[in-house]
């Protein structure tokens, strides 16, 4: 058991491995009336293809991940989710490319409901009967999202820039693929990726945290695991440009166009904290070109070419990663091709200065620092770093290492016009 | 410390070191009526766009950078009978900065506020006419959201003849054509004249400093009408229908209820309790029996809006099973009227509304919030226990007959299948 207090954020984090390979981070608020726990697998809708006996590859339905997640509150005789409610708890999951995971959050009886969340995830329950139900829930969670302009656009933008990586199919799957999961299939995927060395358990919030460890420690001792197995995953990093679609339109019930510009990560960037630095310097290098407080921002806001929807981003998961720049306009060639200007042209660009560099890292600063309110957002990113070797409170010393060299240094590597998509949506003809 | 500075000004400080930011929130409270309501929301626009001072967006944006990436908004919201405009900045904790940043935030909203970036009496005409446009986009694309677009749609049912209560809160593109740059600068001059004002700051602050702070504020006295906020319909025998065809895979139906409710006292817990059971929480009747053992919706839940006696019910499904749907509602708020619910059931929805409102205590937003209510709400709890004693005083007898004052008023289908 380790225990870090962090000046920079006036923060202490707990952390421990138990023996069956469970991580555990605890961090104590104690100002705080609510606890949050999440706990987390590394295993999430790409990971359809793998090894169940270390060896064979085998190839599982898409959108397995985010349906064993819906089945596992469902036991034999109850619900989990009663059961957290029973307490007056709320409890939800959620599902990405990479993760799964389950969470609550109480005022009272956190203990109680840490024992709820260990045994549920923990001891599957399958049958034919159930499997058919949900597959009648999750079809209509699928057409809900097609009905979704800003979800429709992500997506269309993930099948252009990884059309041969499962990064671009849907979390949900779609209704034929979930249609043959089958009670088996559940069973195995438990068995492989819900192992405890593959999973973390992340509780802040007003606790003891001696009193939280030992709790999960004893829980965990009185289970038995199978001896920890390797995994196997069939999916492999996306790196490559050559398979890249570079211009599709889509029309849908919108009131205006909307464009994308994507840009697919060629470098695979690692879970550690260098690797987190990396990510850190491409986002503040978009903030710097294409922030509100840029020269360009203003020239094309006042110009009508951008609202206040416009937008960016740079994401980075387990074998992929990609930006995306763009937002609501009555040009999508205009406004796409200006992106892809600067893109291709960011080093020359008047507002990448010393200056500026220095301005957003403060005001980036002072945003990490009001990130830190809530619990739940806490909590998720630690949830989301706990498989790596950094941590959410290392944050200020990574930032204030960046400097303009930095994010000078990543244009090369980053903005190449053969790494680059555009995704436009046009209002459907009448 | 609550104080009035001057006749229609208030100023609440609050202050707390659980957060690592301060929150200075700004209320200007007027009558909700249709004529004000389009012209409040594109003034926030403006005045959150840039100023006399920041006279760019980028000069406005990189001052905010400067104050540690400072978050500040402006927005509208409906209270009943009142319309709020709400100006929020947020900036971290000095124990995390090189410079103390509350006097600077009050400065800087000071400079918003008061100093707007008008030529002649009239608002900057580049800026009015960007933003004017900018907003009818945004009124434009509501429907793109199929969810928006059916819940405004059973409230404009609703509502129907109230116009101030039925269009949204933040104002219709027919109201914004006829605005012009210099009529929405006199009706700025009448919002500082008129408008009660409510400046609320939270954090790890002394109430002495704070109040220097805003003591010279140029707001001058004004009549003191914090107005009534609870705005109530009389109820009809016959329930409204609406049906509109749409591009969707996926079908929308909406209820709106009218209910019975104080604002906070007795009435309003029994019929947060009901709703809750009914369709608010995870544990509802709904949730359980239309979602989960039916299969028939992926989200079906309610929602209580008390400053308005207002419950809505909304529900994504199959255009098909409306029928079906609206069957299974009735019967689960019938199942709530006849008592066809446990008592550990009663106990779980009553434990986790004390759960929510717990945790609430957590978000500096909420705390603003409640301190806003208190003054407004006579009968507003003042702490967690005071609440927590109205919630567990009540007893199965008050959930039913809450429900049973529940009154279907208006349903609205929205759907792409063509068999409705």
């Amino acid at each position: 058991m380790k225990t870090q207090y962090f000046s920079d954020v006036d923060e202490t984090v707990i952390t421990t491995t138990l023996s069956n390979g469970l991580r555990l981070q605890v961090v104590p608020r104690p100002a705080y009336h609510k606890s949050y726990a999440i706990m987390t697998t590394d295993y999430g809708s790409i990971d359809t293809q793998f090894a169940p006996d270390g060896k064979q590859m085998v190839t599982y339905p898409a959108g397995i991940a985010h349906f064993l997640e819906h089945k596992l509150f469902e036991k034999e005789d109850h619900d989990a989710f009663d059961l957290f409610g029973e307490t007056g708890a709320s409890a939800n999951a959620f599902t990405s490319a990479t993760k799964t995971s389950f969470l609550f959050s109480t005022t009272t009886q956190l203990t109680k409901n840490l024992q709820i969340l260990l045994d549920f995830v923990q001891t599957p329950f399958f049958s034919k009967a159930s499997v058919a139900k949900e597959q009648g829930i999750i079809g209509s969670e699928i057409q809900m999202y097609q009905d979704d302009p800003g979800w429709r656009g992500y997506a269309g933008l993930l099948e252009n820039l990884f059309p041969n990586h499962p990064a671009h199919v849907d979390v949900a799957g779609t209704v034929a693929s979930i249609a043959q999961i089958t009670p088996e299939m559940l069973y195995t995927i438990h068995r492989v990726f819900y192992q405890p060395s593959n999973m973390t358990l992340i509780v802040v919030g007003n606790i003891d945290a001696d009193a939280i460890m030992a709790f999960v420690a004893a829980n965990q001792a009185a289970k038995q695991f199978p001896a920890p197995q390797a995994i196997v995953r069939g999916v492999h990093a996306d790196l490559q440009t050559d398979d890249i679609v570079p211009y599709r339109q889509l029309e849908m019930p919108i009131s205006r166009p909307k464009t994308l510009v994507g840009i697919k990560g060629q470098v695979a960037i690692p879970t550690t904290a260098e690797g987190w630095r990396y990510q850190l310097t491409i986002r503040l290098l978009l903030e710097v070109l294409f922030g509100d407080s840029s020269q360009l921002y203003q020239d094309w806001y006042d110009r009508g070419l951008i609202d206040d929807s416009f937008d960016f981003d740079f994401t980075n998961q387990r074998s992929f990663s990609y930006g995306l720049v763009g937002g609501d306009t009555d040009d999508p060639h205009a406004l796409s091709d200006a992106i892809k200007h600067v893109l291709l042209n960011a080093a020359t660009q008047p507002d990448l200065t010393r200056d500026r560099v220095a301005l957003i890292k403060r005001a980036s600063l002072g945003k990490y620092y009001a990130g830190l309110n809530g619990l739940n957002g806490v909590a998720n990113q630690l949830s989301a770093l706990s498989f790596g070797q950094a941590s959410l409170f290392d944050f200020p010393e990574i930032l204030s290492s960046i400097t303009l060299a930095d994010l000078q240094a990543v244009i090369d590597q980053v903005f190449q016009a053969k790494a680059l998509t555009v995704l436009d949506m046009i209002p459907e003809a009448d | 410390m609550r104080k009035e500075m001057k006749p229609g000004v208030w100023l609440i400080v609050l202050p707390t070191t659980q957060f690592k930011t301060t929150r200075i929130n700004v209320q200007f409270l007027a009558p909700l009526q249709r004529a004000t309501v389009t012209k409040r929301t594109l003034l926030t626009s403006l005045l959150e766009t840039n100023s006399a001072v920041y006279p760019t967006q980028a000069a406005l944006s990189a001052h905010l950078e400067s104050l540690y990436g400072a978050n500040f908004s402006i927005g509208v919201a409906r209270e009943g009978k009142l319309h709020r405009i709400g100006v929020t900045m947020s900036t971290v904790d000095d124990r995390f900065t090189d410079t103390p940043l509350l006097p600077q935030a009050a400065a800087f909203l000071r400079t918003i506020l008061f100093e707007p970036n008008m030529q002649a009496g009239r608002f900057d005409e580049a800026t009015f006419a960007r933003e004017k446009e900018n907003l009818d986009h945004y009124l434009a694309s509501l429907d793109d959201d199929r969810q928006t677009q059916a819940a405004l749609g059973v409230q404009q049912l609703y509502f129907g003849a109230d116009q101030d209560q039925a269009i949204p809160s933040f104002g219709t593109r027919e109201d914004l054509a006829s605005l012009t740059a210099s009529s929405l600068a006199a009706y700025y001059q009448e919002m500082m004249q008129h408008d009660q004002v409510v400046i609320t700051v939270l954090g790890d602050v002394d109430p002495k400093q704070v109040a220097a702070l805003f003591a010279d504020w140029p707001l001058d006295a004004r009549s003191q009408t914090v107005p009534a906020v609870a705005f109530d319909l009389p109820t009809h025998p016959d329930v409204l229908t609406q049906t509109t065809k749409v591009n969707a895979q996926q079908a929308k139906f909406d209820l709106a209820y009218h209910v019975e409710t104080d604002l906070m006292g007795p009435k309003y817990a029994a019929t947060l309790v009901a709703e809750e059971l009914f369709g608010g929480s995870s544990l509802s009747l709904l949730f359980t029996n239309v979602r989960e053992k039916a299969s028939l919706a992926y989200y079906a839940s309610s929602m209580f809006d008390a400053f308005r006696g207002l419950m809505l019910v909304q529900t994504g499904i199959e255009g098909k099973d409306r029928q079906q749907v609206a069957d299974l509602i009735r019967d689960q708020l019938a199942a709530v009227v006849n008592g066809d619910f446990s008592d550990a059931l009663l106990k779980a929805v009553k434990d986790g509304i004390l759960d929510h409102q717990r945790a609430a205590y957590d978000s500096p937003r909420f705390l603003t919030n409640q301190a806003l209510y208190q003054l407004l709400v006579p009968d507003a709890p003042q702490n967690f226990d005071e609440f927590a004693q109205r919630i567990k005083a009540v007893d199965r007898q008050a959930v039913q007959q809450a429900a049973a004052d529940m009154k279907l008023q208006a349903t609205y289908f929205l759907t792409g299948e063509d068999s409705e």
